[in-house]
């Protein structure tokens, strides 16, 4: 693979230009054809019938969802893309996320990736809008985004747009502190046949296989993905070093395609599914003196069918529609004495003998999830001054688990939404924009406004001024849970206890418990000044952002969620302020990319003063416990004679939790293209610069240099 | 009462030739004798494409090339197998392909045609058969690029396995220039977009020369959409295909190849031989600014580009090396 030499000086305002505005080209000079020489060819009147033609649908734009320019859009946004990606041996999604300012990535448990925008995440982060092509990816129970069970191969990322910065004013709850869209690459430009392998360090193996075609009305491309790690190597247990359980082995398959019906409708279908392995460890993970490992199984599903149509060159509109279904399997043999069981039964209760053995049982927490999505979106251009898109929205989350909601639920969400840009003047422009919405979770109707001007000199350079709201409503299972387990495969002498429901909400300490209690929802109020700037220099394209933010959220939901401790409330008020820097350095053959993070974070607690102090203190702790005051990435893609690419990357965290990350990854690969096939071959070394564990003293590498081989043919 | 004289339809066919005939003879010989008794005044016969728009504009740049002891006139198909010794300036490959069967012995100039129709002819009948080549060099073309995105240095190239050998000469001469192709081949339709996706893995820009299978009102949408999706330019093949959405292509003026052709003709009439088929002297450029600015591309104006071209023709040693 090698990076994007062809055109230096093309930034990321074309790739928000290009669709359309190209559209807009190669329709409205085809007339023109008439003219002067082109008389002479045989294929012009062939060629006048591509007027008016609405040759790419536009997609959805992250900000706003209205095709912007840097200089425009109300706000900043990161674009990583899939060719940066792989040129830099970014080895699976959520480490793409090292590269975006004020972004950390971590682990919890028994290897669960996490990332964060700007802290505020317990364990899970639950504040960010995920979408995959539009389709919602966050989880309904805990709102988290489960980075390993993502759809998406790293070989079929077009783009990630991340939204830095409050945008529930266009995606509505959740898009709270950012947002991400994942957009695939089109089926049209991946026609051919595909093979990747990679295999590393700690058991690191991905396979791909793609094939598909591609003509004026059709175009498709299946694709399947292997994805297995060992996980980290060891973990500590009593200050020993013992083997962690923390692989994950998923298989992905999509399809995904392009029909168009003429030259201004088309269909987008796209289905997938993945079936895998999430490997927990019974000591790390595991609960109630789990005996085995509590691994997850996963089989997950979707449907998205997307209609795309114009009316005219400035109107387009789209109906999209999906459903998607993800079913976990967790089960586990647990271990608890019998003195100890008969401490959770009920006074009154016949206690078990204590004399024949603990009692032995099979436990779960097996959940399905399902989401339906309808999603209709208007943009109207009225001119190069005055862009209005909106649209209504409606979901439905559905969650079903024995263990978690003792049956199921469902919470629905609709929507309205709309943005204006209006540049009355060439150097000042307007955005206003909101999202109006009612969802069942709490029962409530909530406005998230954003108001933006941008001051734009010499057509290069622009200041942003950013006013937004957002809101988040809490996730299923803080606002109603009901937690129980239920034991099977009960072993003698324990029998009676078959199907019996311990509840969670009983065993609870009462003087703190918080389970059953309505939660309000979280609001940030954010200020952004940015600004965006590019210097074309005579061989090169110098790209500059900075962002300084001021955020201030209030009632957040914070506090510990677990079945010993529950005290989760609307309890902590943040303050958060900082600057973030992304630049780059583009001329032929060479990349250079700088990002930069600074964050400072004031937080209080504004819940219940009767809950004791310690868990007061704790309640405030979890909120920074992914926040890292400085986080950055240094990157160089260069390529070489014969054929060759180097990258180098250092990223570097610090800190989290008394710990630094710091690492420098160097690849080398070597793409041959044949007149009839291409071929990569590249090897990656990643160098972790800081021994000590990152975020958890449970993530243990043995070796600070890991190595992975890759080798890829198309056809 | 009136009798009807019946004609069969066979015999009145042959009258109707017969008289196309005797006037097609007259007017031959009423144009020969012309020339005969004033002796200064000759007969270019002008074969014309069939776009009568396009036949039109280039007889006026043509007339304004000659003197008045030459004079064009349109002919017709079938008056073609009695023209003798008069030279036929053919428009189009078509018109070209029509004298040629219709009369293998007079002197033909092609224009609008390219080399890789008429170089065969011309090298079997040296001569007779000449031709003001339409297609640009593709050594021009890849510098057209070249000038555009000056930090360009590998060139994206399509061809089937019967045209590859066409870009045989321009591979071997780009390194000259600081720049290196790569020719992917397309196998069939099927092919076309899967070989596009790798070469534009590949390429800095994709050079689209004149080869209609692979670029043909069918797929030049297709291919276009799927190059500014992944960042790269098309340059080339033609004034045409700019217009349609390619980023540039350089191109030679009518009014040039109307002073080429007249050069070849005015040589027929002292020399009594076509001088061999050639290519324009000067350029110029096409632009899609549009598509430009869409892609972020600073575009120098296009006479800048086309004197950058050839800049960096001269100083390797010129048009010869097209």
């Amino acid at each position: 693979m090698r990076v994007s030499t062809g055109i230096t000086r093309a930034s990321s305002r074309a790739d928000y230009l290009r669709p359309l505005t190209i559209a807009v080209a190669l329709a409205s000079l085809a007339p023109t054809l008439t003219y002067g020489q082109s008389e002479s060819t045989d294929f012009s009147s062939e060629l006048l019938s591509l007027d008016g033609e609405q040759f790419e649908m536009p997609e959805v734009l992250t900000t706003t969802r209205l095709r912007q320019s840097k200089l425009r859009v109300p706000g900043t946004t990161t674009i990583l893309t899939g060719d940066m990606l792989r040129n830099l041996g970014v080895m699976n999604l959520v480490e793409a996320s090292r590269l975006v300012p004020g972004m950390v990535v971590g682990h919890y448990g028994s290897t669960n990736p996490v990332t964060s925008y700007h802290g505020t995440s317990q364990y899970e982060q639950r504040r960010l809008q995920v979408q995959i092509d539009g389709r919602t990816a966050y989880r309904i129970s805990l709102s988290d985004v489960e980075w390993l069970a993502m759809p998406v191969a790293m070989e079929n990322i077009e783009r990630i747009e991340i939204s830095r910065g409050p945008n529930s004013a266009a995606y509505g709850i959740n898009a709270f502190l950012g947002s991400i869209n994942i957009i695939t690459r089109s089926p049209q430009d991946t026609a051919g046949a595909e093979a990747y392998a990679a295999a590393g360090s700690r058991g690191h193996l991905r396979t791909f296989t793609s094939v598909g075609t591609s003509d004026a009305d059709k175009s498709w491309r299946l694709s399947y993905e292997k994805r297995k790690s060992n996980g980290f190597d060891s973990q500590i247990d009593g200050g020993e070093e013992i083997p962690f359980h923390d692989g994950h082995d998923v298989n992905n398959f999509n399809f995904d395609s392009i029909f168009r019906v003429d030259n201004r409708h088309s269909f987008d279908i796209r289905a997938g599914v993945l079936d895998g392995v999430n490997e927990e460890d019974r000591e790390k993970s595991g609960k109630f003196g789990a005996t085995t490992d509590p691994d997850i199984f996963m089989r997950d599903y979707y449907l998205q069918v997307r209609f795309d149509g114009s009316t005219s060159d400035s109107h387009f509109y789209y109906l999209q529609a999906s459903y998607q279904k993800q079913k976990r399997r967790q089960s586990w043999t647990a271990e608890i004495s019998a003195e100890d069981i008969n401490a959770l039964l009920p006074a009154g209760n016949t206690p078990f003998p204590t004399d024949q053995g603990p009692f032995i049982a099979d436990f779960n927490e097996d959940a399905e999830e399902a989401r339906q999505e309808f999603e209709l979106q208007d943009t109207l251009i009225f001119n190069e001054n005055l862009k209005l898109v909106s649209g209504l929205g409606y979901r439905k989350d559905t969650y079903v688990s024995e263990t978690f909601f003792n049956g199921r639920g469902d919470n629905y969400q609709s929507r309205l939404f709309a943005n204006v840009e209006y540049s009355p003047l060439r150097w000042v422009t307007f955005n206003l924009g909101g999202n109006w919405e009612r969802t069942t979770t709490t029962r409530e109707t909530y406005f998230s406004p954003r108001a933006a001007t941008n001051f734009i000199f010499n057509d290069n350079h622009a200041l942003r001024f950013v006013f937004s709201r957002a809101v988040r409503t809490p996730d299923a299972f803080e606002q109603d849970p009901d937690w129980s387990y239920l034991p099977s495969n009960v072993q003698a002498p324990f029998e009676a206890l078959e199907g019996y429901r311990f509840v969670i909400g009983d065993l609870l300490d009462p003087t703190t418990s918080t389970y059953g209690q309505n939660l309000e929802e979280e609001w940030i109020t954010s200020r952004e000044i940015s600004y965006f700037g590019q210097f074309h220099m005579d061989r090169a394209l110098l790209s500059v952002e900075v962002r300084y933010f001021n955020d201030y959220m209030h009632d957040m939901i914070s506090g510990v969620l677990n079945e010993e401790e529950w005290y989760i409330d609307n309890n902590v008020n943040l303050e958060q302020e900082g600057v973030e820097l992304e630049t780059s350095l583009e001329f032929s053959g060479t990349q250079f990319r700088v990002s930069y993070g600074y964050l400072e974070q004031d937080a209080w607690y504004i819940g219940d003063p009767s809950l004791p102090a310690r868990e007061q203190s704790r309640a405030v702790d979890l909120l920074g416990r992914l926040s890292a005051r400085n986080s950055g990435s240094v990157a160089w893609i260069q390529d070489w004679p014969l054929e060759l690419t180097s990258s180098a990357a250092y990223y570097w965290t610090n800190e989290v939790r008394d710990t630094r990350f710091e690492r420098a990854d160097f690849r080398l690969a070597r793409r041959v293209d044949m007149s009839d096939y291409s071929y990569v071959l590249a090897l990656t070394i990643q160098h972790y610069l800081n021994p000590k564990p990152w975020m958890s003293p449970d993530n243990r590498i043995d070796d600070q240099n890991q190595m992975f081989v890759e080798a890829g043919v198309r056809f | 009462m009136h009798k009807r004289i019946s004609i069969p339809e066979t015999a009145s066919c042959r009258l109707r030739s017969a008289l196309r005939i005797l006037l097609t003879v007259c007017t031959i010989l009423f144009a020969s004798n012309t020339i005969a008794s004033d002796g200064s005044v000759r007969t270019v016969y002008i074969a014309g494409s069939g776009n009568t728009g396009l036949d039109q504009h280039l007889t006026q740049l043509l007339k304004a090339q000659f003197d008045e002891h030459i004079v064009l006139l349109p002919v017709s198909d079938d008056r073609l197998p009695a023209i003798q010794d008069a030279p036929v300036i053919a428009i189009g490959p078509s018109a070209f392909t029509r004298v040629w069967q219709a009369n293998r012995k007079i002197p033909i100039l092609a224009m609008l045609v390219e080399k890789d129709l008429v170089q065969s002819y011309a090298e079997r009948s040296p001569g007779q058969i000449s031709a003001v080549l339409y297609d640009v060099p593709l050594l021009r073309q890849a510098l057209t690029g070249k000038s555009i995105l000056p930090q360009a240095t590998k060139i994206a190239l399509m061809a089937t396995s019967s045209s590859a050998k066409l870009y045989d000469p321009l591979i071997e001469q780009l390194p000259d220039y600081g720049l290196e192709a790569r020719l992917f081949l397309v196998d069939g339709n099927d092919d076309l977009i899967p070989t596009l996706v790798r070469a534009l893995g590949y390429g800095d820009f994709l050079l689209a020369a004149s080869d209609d299978l692979i670029y043909n009102p069918r797929t030049i949408k297709h291919i276009l959409l799927t190059s500014y999706r992944r960042n790269r330019i098309v340059i080339g093949p033609s004034q045409a295909y700019v217009k349609a959405g390619s980023l540039a292509s350089s191109y030679a003026p009518f009014p040039v190849m109307a002073n080429l052709a007249a050069r070849f003709i005015n040589t027929y009439f002292s020399d009594g031989k076509l001088p061999a088929p050639s290519y324009p002297e000067s350029y110029k450029v096409e632009v899609n600014k549009q598509v430009a600015r869409s892609l972020n591309i600073p575009l120098p104006d296009r006479d800048e580009i086309a004197e950058t071209v050839n800049v960096r023709l001269g100083d390797h040693g010129g048009a010869e090396h097209e």
